[in-house]
């Protein structure tokens, strides 16, 4: 049995634009649906699962998709533009299969949206830092943000570090090592259409209708997408189970080992914790 | 032997644990907390501690951090530091039996000599170096790390000096003024030498293969976080997850994902450069194995011993002794006066597996002559009633033995459960589950450094070139599926 974990990017032009996307291949032993994972805002597969992609594809296949800016004419970019990718991606690489979707953050708005939209392809969904609504705490960080990038600020990658990671979490690194990590942001003109996106989401009508079996992870110690909005996915979603990781918003950084463990008794499984059940941490 | 056993006064007792390391401990303490007092643990020394009342050695420490190395159910908040000390380890571990009250539980100076089922009593007969024993259920806590490997090497016996194993440090001796040679390269030389290049003494280090060492980030814990760990312990379960969860994210390295193995291995070989400024000896400490494939160790002293005066490295192994004459592989010759056994553990062939029969009076040494098996790492078919705690493939290179124990003891307890409940007096995995779970083991271990990376490990059997010792898998993933008991796959004999 040979696994791949490094991964050639693959491309596929999707309404003009090339996108790239990673596939860990067919995958004879496990009989889980494939993984499919959405990124958050600003992220691509390299760096928003670089941990998580090979890891969970030793117990399924995996794809992955790097959103990209999409042509637009003069209407801002929507949750459709990035849906439509990510599904072109799906048609070509997998159709006709069920499958497993996974988003974080922005990539859980875009999951929840499309298993609404395709309940015959998304069996299982799995929302990472999601959200709903977005709400005036959301809406005040976003416009510092966007106060800080107009002024072209030095501090504005610092800032998204310092929302991003939680306070236990960089409490325990030397500061320099918290200021590398702020370095390794990449701000371009497709983030700054995310973050608009990201001011103005509503997604409450797709999300009462969805059918997937669905595991919510909320973050303990996230403040950009607050716990209490994957609270309102797993209230509203019918068949949503909740597991909470004590960490920030980057959790894919800072507890990337348990969200693996997350997924892969999810994807083993997903009907092993009934509707409604709140998973306990494990407690080593 | 015979002596021992001419007084035939059988103590009876339910269940029958070996050993009194964590693995025995935990299993006693669980068992008195759950109100089962029916057992009796036996330990062939006279203390508690295993693994720590054993190993004395200077410099020895855990190299799990503290907080994690320690039970879930009994944490500690005076640890003195992020990796204590030995002695730090063992006081916890008597205090530990002392306060669950498991003391007059435990029989010393017991030797377990043979362990033998009776199928028609149901019943495990034990002999012992003090009195005979039976009970239903047989426990093993013998440990993967209780027996020092001593090298083959020729003329040792005959060294003309001192000399002893790690794990049985001799104090007496003084090595002040004299010429030593320490064997070995892992876990415990790197935190002998450090501490014995300290001292007015010559010292040679013989290292077969170099080791992957990256930095330990050790402190201690001042005055005030102990008080905040003793008022608040929910400090110390954040700790513990944190912890935990850190040394899971390694697994990464283990699986083989290149991205994680360059990680590690550029945090390991920029330690030795930022270490060793001397391009030779730099090269004779670097490893030309995968990295991960033997155990990742960590210490910021052990590279800058090399450059001490009195400190020199033989990059080649010990392969002969002349008289007080230790000859290299590679031909050079050292004159000593003592020789410290830094040599490893017997772990791939346990000793306690000798001396356990089952249904058909096989040893299961003999059982296991293509390496050790057994069914959810626990339990092996002709062995009825009898679970092995810390046995195959239990062994992490990345994260705490402890968290496996616990994990192993919680199995038994729901196994103890279901027999209580179902009335069952012999329980016994089939031989199919057992091959279906090493088939499954076995594929899993694909792909991994310890069968890829290119090196001489004490993880794989060499008779079958299997991973025995290893569980080839996150620590997480053993408690998630071989944490909680379940009937499927055995038999059952009911009363
Ligand atoms: C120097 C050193 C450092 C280590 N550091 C770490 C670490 O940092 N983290 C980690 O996870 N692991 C570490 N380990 C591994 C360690 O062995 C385990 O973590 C743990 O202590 C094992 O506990 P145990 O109870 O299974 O076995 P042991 O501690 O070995 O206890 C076994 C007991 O059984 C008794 N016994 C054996 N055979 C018989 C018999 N026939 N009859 C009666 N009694 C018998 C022995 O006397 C002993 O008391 C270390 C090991 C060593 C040697």
């Amino acid at each position: 049995m040979q696994i791949s974990t490094e991964n050639e990017p693959k491309k596929l032009t999707v309404n003009d634009v090339e996108i790239t996307y990673f596939d860990s291949g067919k995958q004879d032993i496990s009989d889980r649906l494939p993984l499919v994972m959405i990124h958050g805002t600003g992220g691509r597969t390299d760096s928003h699962f670089g941990y998580l992609f090979p890891l969970a594809a030793q117990r399924q296949r995996v794809i992955s998709i790097d959103l990209a800016q999409p042509k637009l004419k003069s209407e801002s970019l929507s949750l459709e533009h990035l849906s439509a990718q990510v599904m072109a991606v799906v048609n070509h690489v997998i159709p006709d299969e069920k499958i497993t979707l996974l988003g974080y953050s922005l990539g859980s708005v875009i999951a929840a949206s499309i298993a609404s939209a395709f309940p015959k392809t998304v069996e299982n969904l799995i929302l990472i830092a999601g959200w709903m609504k977005t709400d005036t705490h959301q809406v005040m960080r976003n416009q510092v943000w966007k106060e800080l990038r107009k002024e072209n600020s030095e501090a504005i990658k610092k800032y998204m570090t310092f929302c991003a990671f939680s306070a236990p979490f960089m409490s325990n690194k030397p500061i320099e090592e918290m200021l590398a990590a702020a370095e390794m942001i990449e701000i371009n003109e497709f983030v700054d259409m995310q973050m608009t996106l990201n001011a103005d989401i509503d997604i409450t009508e797709q999300a009462l209708d969805i059918q997937a079996t669905t595991l919510v992870i909320g973050c303990t110690f996230d403040q950009m997408v607050p716990k209490h909005h994957s609270k309102q996915l797993y209230s509203v979603i019918k068949d949503a189970r909740y597991a909470e990781v004590a960490s920030g918003h980057a959790v894919v950084f800072e507890r990337p080992a348990e969200l693996v463990q997350l997924i892969d008794n999810f994807t083993q499984n997903p009907q092993k914790h009934e509707a409604g059940e709140i998973i306990p941490a494990l407690r080593p | 032997m015979e002596n021992m056993t001419q007084d035939k006064t059988i103590i009876n007792q339910k269940i029958l644990i070996i050993g009194s390391g964590f693995a025995g401990l935990g299993m006693g303490i669980q068992l008195m907390r759950k109100g089962e007092e029916d057992f009796v643990i036996l330990e062939r020394a006279n203390d508690v501690g295993g693994t720590w009342r054993d190993s004395h050695y200077p410099g020895i420490a855990c190299d799990v951090p503290s907080h994690l190395y320690s039970f879930s159910f009994k944490t500690n908040p005076e640890w003195s530091r992020v990796f204590s000390p030995g002695g730090e380890i063992q006081s916890y571990l008597r205090d530990c039996a002392k306060t669950e009250g498991l003391l007059p539980k435990i029989h010393f100076g017991r030797d377990m000599l043979a362990s033998r089922w009776d199928d028609e009593k149901k019943l495990w007969f034990v002999e012992t170096s003090n009195g005979l024993y039976s009970a239903q259920i047989l426990i093993t806590g013998t440990g993967h790390l209780a027996d020092g490997h001593l090298p083959n090497v020729k003329g040792i016996n005959d060294f003309i000096g001192e000399i002893f194993h790690s794990a049985d440090w001799n104090h007496e001796v003084s090595l002040e003024g004299k010429r030593v040679g320490i064997v070995g390269s892992g876990a415990s030389a790197i935190q002998i030498l450090p501490e014995v290049a300290k001292l007015n003494c010559e010292v040679t280090v013989f290292q077969r293969s170099a080791a992957y060492v990256v930095p330990r980030a050790d402190r201690v814990y001042t005055e005030a976080e102990r008080r905040q760990f003793r008022r608040d312990p929910t400090i110390i379960d954040e700790v513990r997850q944190q912890v935990f969860w850190e040394g899971e994210y390694n697994y990464a390295q283990r699986r083989g994902v290149d991205r994680f193995l360059k990680e590690a291995k550029d945090m390991a070989l920029g330690h030795l450069e930022n270490q060793i400024k001397d391009k030779d000896l730099r090269a004779k400490l670097t490893p030309n194995y995968e990295v991960g494939c033997k155990r990742l160790l960590i210490s910021n002293e052990y590279f800058p011993a090399f450059t001490k005066d009195n400190v020199t490295l033989e990059p080649s192994a010990i392969k002969e002794v002349n008289g007080s004459t230790a000859i290299s592989a590679d031909g050079n010759k050292f004159d000593l006066d003592v020789l410290i056994l830094a040599t490893g553990f017997e772990a791939v062939r346990p000793p306690f597996a000798k001396r356990i029969y089952g249904k058909g009076g096989i040893d299961l040494d003999t059982h296991w002559d293509k390496g050790m098996q057994a069914y959810q790492s626990i339990t092996v078919n002709d062995y009825p009633n009898l679970f092995i705690i810390n046995g195959p493939n239990t062994g992490l290179g990345h994260n705490s033995v402890v968290f496996i124990i616990e994990a192993q003891i919680d199995y038994i307890l729901g196994a103890l459960e279901f027999a209580k409940e179902n009335n069952v007096l012999a329980i016994e995995v089939s031989e199919d589950a057992e091959q279906k779970y090493m088939e499954e083991l076995h594929i899993r271990s694909q792909n991994t450094v310890w069968l890829d990376g290119g090196c001489k490990s004490w993880y794989v059997d060499d008779r079958s070139g299997r991973l025995t010792l290893i569980w080839p898998d996150y620590a997480h993933s053993f408690k998630d599926e071989n944490g909680t008991f379940s009937p499927d796959g055995y038999m059952t004999i009911t009363g």
